[in-house]
């Protein structure tokens, strides 16, 4: 039963996505109401393989190496959240893609990407991740191109470059990994990669492999897709753009780290210089950023980074990493949880606004308690502030560094610089979860909105899912050690996480303070830099201005002039070199053979009277010029002292 | 009487091609091919192929024509059969624009004999033979518009071939001498006495022969007639030339390393190690190339040569996974090949366009066209579940096991990979993704030309075959397994 739920789970979507086009090109309400049920039936799914326990199927030969699926607490966990994900953004589709084009072409896409997104929650071994992260990142291409408009080709062509790079790259590098451990087996790894002897082979397997997963998730440098993507795709796409995809991303890396290389120092060591750089540089875009999804989508590189530091700690802290575990996997689902909310409630603030500059935005949600609540209850909770989950997760993650301070003294000084990085990321956090706050229901609307007057702003169905969602937040955030432990213990299977010595206080002193000064920051950043000088109030009210200094962009700055000016021109050059020595010679053999001949070519059209070519005009004076004369006797002169030079 | 079986599928298209030259009725004749190329395929399942051989006749001294059936000869003339009768279906529909259809179709049954005389030879001077009589058989489908460019191209294709093929023979020559017998005997025919003393003698004639053949496949430095010839034929003639005559070169070869020289002769040799380098330069040079070039059909002819140079990397590899990489890679790369010129003739045929740019909302026009393209492109660079994925990776295993050079041809392979989905790609992103303001209208045409199901349905098939390939490689092992099997036993 279980096995044939894995293989439901992976394929049934992909069944469903030609069913839905040929649906679609009937009825678009029906096509609306299949694609609801398919996702409906995959969250039923994924809640059944959750409660029937461990299972294992394996599709021999299939690709060539075979398929291998593997249900345990966290691919269940994943899966469910991959479901609740889809099932939640194609509710909201309905009401954000009311007026588009080409929605048919949208849903197959939508429903191959689920598969490519499950597939690689559930793969057992890495072939299988791979094939399936191809897939959803092909597939996942349409979904940021959709609209079509300028920014979202410009974003798309980022994204299928990262997506086809970071994929090559880590394709190489499972090449190796399979060249040299001989298994790519998720639960293998680790006993063959500790047989390996050459520790500099593996390293090298393993950065690569790190490079595409790395670059799904959005860390540093190769987050460069990221905010475009987000901004680009219609609302509930980036839901699940951010929330779930992303996390494919940190799966693969979470195999690297807790497994090829479980409890590697070194390894932690990279892990944690790229989390703690992508988590404060994240949070710094979103500060500065002006538009309302590519501030959460900043966010979402800047919580990745918070998950990396995690994993980095997992590495570090060895056999102690219960704590490092736990909010690695907690913050992995809080995260998903709030941008599966806040995605689509700005998808809820387009559809009456058609825009999502802060400044057109700007007062929107005044007069409006329950989107306020919806949106500022996730904000508070991906802020760190108690009694939401976020919070819990962050204390985890906080107290793992602290912990780690503790147990070796020697690297302390490091890793308080690391624990106030942490603090200050999560301010940051706060001050522009704060910005938005303030921005959409504090402030008041400019006078010249088109949206002023609608009372009416979006369906029951949209809020009421909405709502739904947010209403567990709080329960998770009170109740930690109930609900948000038992959720941690289904990841320490996965991530060879050892089970706590106690549970944790989560509202003990000690963990509140973390909090606190976080918070603190946050306001403090509010107050005395964005206030100030990220905005400029005038008579009409507050307004944002774009402050962000365009020349620090790695994309335009260094990605694109790489690769599409300088690395193509060595390349063509050392081609064109090649195909011109084969060229030249045939030219200059022609040459030799047809000299002094004009070649008669009768065309079909006019078989009376032949045509004469005319006389190639750029060779002619060379031909016939004293000089070709020369040259031959050049190289016969040089022929001959070379033969005399040799056999003397 | 059972061997003289062998003669039938040389003879039926090399005879039967010739009423076609006087069939005038379209229907007539597309019944009458159609009927020839199932007929063909029915003859090629019927041999029983445990290596059996056919001798036609002898020529003098030592030289004989004999025709042998083996595991590497089906797989090669299956493909060619098949696909012959696939791009034959199309061809018939889109050369209804062009002038003197019954001389093309006639030129192209007949090269079809010349391809499975090749497939089915049971020693070199029999390969020989049918090789050159293939060139001098496609150069009509190449030279076939009649303009001087064309004729231009149809020269140049021709001097490259024939001085390829006279390399290869100035092997022959010294080769024969040296060999117990002159068929092709998995494990090769030298002399083991004379192998050691004329050792260095033999290495020239196998660089030479190796270089000669590789004209054919387009390897560096005889690959320039490609890019030339491709563009200025018909678009099923560029189908065929890239896809299979390119193979051809191949096979020839296979046979030389695996079944003259033998595999333990050549690896390790310094020729292995320059014609590798060679190789891993032609992919990178071809891809590279491919991206530069802005006529979509030359572009192909570019990105044909890197490919093929991925199936002789898998051979010069001399291991088992290495093979059979090379010889999925060849099935996998004649398909998708074949595909994507006829979706190239598919959009000159109907929106007139030549150029990678003008593609443009092409999609939306030809959707089934543009489809099958994009899975074509998705399968050359080898993303799954596409097939060239799955030969990627046994290539890649092959490789990574002969050491240095191996691991700089993975590592080239995927940066063509990359090269490969950056001139590939843009062009589906842009045929499906014109922009929300871009006009339809730009792309109709006055004269409309109407692709019916004779078009689509060989591009469909192939892009479906594909993706099948692609999630189950194990069709292909009753294949691709006696061969491997055979020669690394």
């Amino acid at each position: 039963m279980s096995q044939f739920l894995l293989l439901f789970l992976v394929f049934f979507p992909t069944v469903c996505a030609p069913v839905s086009y040929l649906i679609g090109r009937k009825s678009k309400g029906m096509r609306n109401y299949f694609v609801a049920v398919v996702t409906g039936l995959e969250l039923a799914a994924a809640v059944l393989l959750m409660t029937s326990g461990e299972a294992a199927v394996r599709l021999d030969g299939v690709c060539g190496l075979g398929l291998g699926f593997a249900a345990d607490g966290f691919r269940c966990l994943m899966t469910l959240i991959a479901a609740i994900g889809w099932f939640e953004a194609t509710l909201m589709l309905r009401e954000y893609f009311a007026h588009s084009r080409n929605r048919n072409r949208y849903y197959v896409f939508w429903l191959l990407t689920l598969t490519g997104t499950v597939g690689v929650f559930l793969s057992a071994d890495l072939f299988t991740t791979f094939v399936f992260f191809e897939v959803m990142s092909f597939a996942s291409w349409v979904m940021v191109i959709h609209t079509e408009k300028p920014d979202a080709i410009k974003a798309a062509e980022t994204y299928l470059a990262v997506a086809v790079i970071g994929g090559l790259v880590t394709l190489m590098g499972i090449f190796l990994l399979y060249h040299l451990l001989g298994t790519l087996e998720i639960n293998s790894l680790y006993h063959a990669a500790s047989a390996v002897e050459s520790n500099g082979a593996l390293w090298v397997a393993g950065l690569l492999t790190l490079v595409g997963f790395a670059a799904k998730a959005g860390s540093f440098p190769l987050h460069i897709w990221l905010p475009t993507a987000h901004s680009a795709a219609p609302a509930p796409a980036s839901a699940v753009l951010s929330g779930v995809i992303i996390k494919t991303g940190i799966f693969g890396i979470l195999v690297l780290s807790t497994q090829v290389f479980r409890y590697d120092y070194n390894w932690g060591i990279v892990m944690l210089a790229l989390g703690v750089i992508t988590m404060v540089l994240g949070a710094v875009l979103a500060v500065f950023s002006i538009d309302l999804k590519r501030t959460l989508a900043c966010s979402s590189v800047s919580q990745i980074g918070f998950i990396l530091t995690g994993i980095a700690m997992q590495c570090l802290l060895g056999h102690h990493n219960a704590m490092a575990v736990d909010g690695t996997l907690l913050h992995i689902v809080n995260h998903a949880s709030v941008k599966l909310i806040l995605f689509p409630a700005a998808g809820v603030i387009y559809c009456t606004t058609h825009t999502f500059d802060l400044n057109k935005i700007r007062g929107f949600g005044k007069g409006k308690p329950l989107l306020m609540l919806v949106m500022g209850i996730p904000m508070a909770s991906l802020a760190g502030v108690p009694g939401l989950n976020g919070y819990v997760s962050k204390t985890l993650l906080h107290e793992s560094i602290v912990e780690y301070i503790h147990l070796v003294p020697q690297t302390a000084g490091l890793f308080t610089a690391v624990e106030w990085a942490f603090l200050f990321a999560g301010g940051l956090t706060a001050a522009y979860m704060l910005k938005l706050f303030i921005c959409i229901f504090i402030q008041s609307p400019a006078e010249e909105a088109h949206w002023a007057g609608k009372k009416k702003y979006a369906s029951k169905l949209s809020m009421g899912t909405l709502a739904g969602l947010v209403a567990v937040m709080p329960v998770m955030g009170l109740l930690p050690n109930k609900v948000m432990d038992g959720l941690a213990a289904l990841g320490r299977g996965f991530m060879h996480g050892e089970a706590p010595a106690h549970a944790a206080e989560y509202f003990a002193w000690a963990n509140l303070k973390g909090s606190l000064i976080s918070l603190c920051i946050g306001v403090a950043v509010y107050l005395l830099i964005i206030r100030p000088f990220l905005t400029v109030r005038d008579c009409t009210g507050v307004s944002y201005p774009d402050r962000w200094p365009q020349k620090l962009d790695l994309e335009t700055g260094l990605y694109r002039p790489l690769l599409c000016v300088i690395l193509p021109f060595i390349g063509a050059f050392f081609a064109r070199v090649a195909e011109g020595i084969v060229e030249g010679t045939v030219h200059l053999l022609s040459d030799l053979l047809y000299r002094g001949q004009t070649r008669n070519v009768c065309p079909p059209e006019d078989e009376e009277f032949a045509a004469y070519d005319a006389k190639p005009k750029s060779r002619v004076g060379f031909r016939y010029s004293f000089a070709y004369s020369i040259i031959l006797m050049g190289i016969g002169l040089s022929l001959t002292l070379l033969y005399v030079l040799f056999k003397g | 009487m059972q061997h003289s079986l062998l003669l039938a599928p040389v003879l039926l298209p090399l005879v039967g091609g010739l009423p076609v030259f006087k069939m005038n009725t379209r229907t007539m004749r597309r019944n009458y091919i159609t009927g020839l190329l199932v007929l063909e395929v029915i003859l090629l399942c019927l041999i029983d192929w445990q290596g059996e051989l056919c001798h036609v006749l002898s020529l003098w001294g030592s030289a004989r024509i004999i025709l042998g059936a083996d595991g590497l000869g089906r797989l090669f003339a299956l493909l060619v059969a098949v696909l012959w009768l696939i791009v034959s279906v199309f061809a018939d529909e889109y050369m209804t624009h062009e002038h003197n259809q019954s001389r093309f179709f006639g030129f192209y049954i007949m090269s079809l004999g010349s391809l499975i005389g090749i497939c089915l030879a049971g020693n070199l001077v029999t390969l020989y033979l049918f090789y050159e009589m293939m060139t001098l058989l496609t150069v009509f489908l190449v030279i076939h518009a009649g303009t001087s460019k064309a004729i231009d191209a149809g020269i140049k294709y021709l001097g490259f071939s024939v001085c390829g093929a006279a390399l290869g023979l100035l092997g022959m020559f010294y080769l024969q001498g040296n060999q117990t017998t002159d068929l092709f005997i998995a494990g090769g025919t030298l002399d083991a006495a004379l192998a050691v003393t004329n050792a260095s003698g033999l290495k020239i004639a196998l660089f030479c022969m190796l270089i000669g053949f590789g004209a054919k496949a387009g390897v560096l430095p005889l690959f320039a007639w490609l890019p030339t010839a491709h563009p200025v034929a018909p678009s099923p003639a560029s189908a065929v030339l890239s896809g299979l005559i390119t193979k051809m070169g191949v096979l020839a070869m296979i046979r030389v390393i695996y079944y003259q020289f033998g595999v333990d002769f050549v690896s390790g040799t310094w020729v292995q190690k320059v014609v590798l380098a060679l190789v891993i330069y032609t992919i990178f040079m071809g891809s590279m190339l491919a991206l530069k070039e802005k006529t979509l059909k030359k572009r192909l002819a570019y990105s044909t040569v890197s490919q093929v140079s991925y199936i002789l990397f898998g051979i010069l590899l001399l291991n088992s996974e290495g093979l059979t990489g090379a010889l999925m890679q060849l099935v996998f790369h004649a398909v998708a090949k074949n595909g994507l010129f006829l979706a190239a003739g598919a959009i000159i045929f109907h929106i007139y366009k030549t150029k990678t740019y003008e593609l443009r909302g092409a999609g939306k026009v030809l959707p089934i066209t543009m489809w099958s393209f994009a899975l074509y492109a998705l399968s050359l660079i080898g993303i799954p579940p596409t097939a060239g994925f799955v030969s990627k990776w046994f290539l890649a295993q092959g490789g990574l096991e002969l050491g240095v050079l191996g691991l700089i041809g993975v590592a080239v392979l995927m940066i063509s990979a990359l090269l490969t989905a950056a001139y590939l790609l843009p062009i589906v992103a842009d045929s499906f993704f014109p922009g929300a303001e871009f006009h339809y209208e730009r792309l109709h045409q006055p004269q409309k030309r109407h692709i019916n199901w004779r078009m689509r349905g060989p591009m469909l098939v192939l892009a479906v075959g594909i993706v099948i390939l692609g999630i189950f490689p194990g069709l292909l092992n009753w294949l691709i397994e006696p061969v491997t099997a055979l020669l690394f036993s």
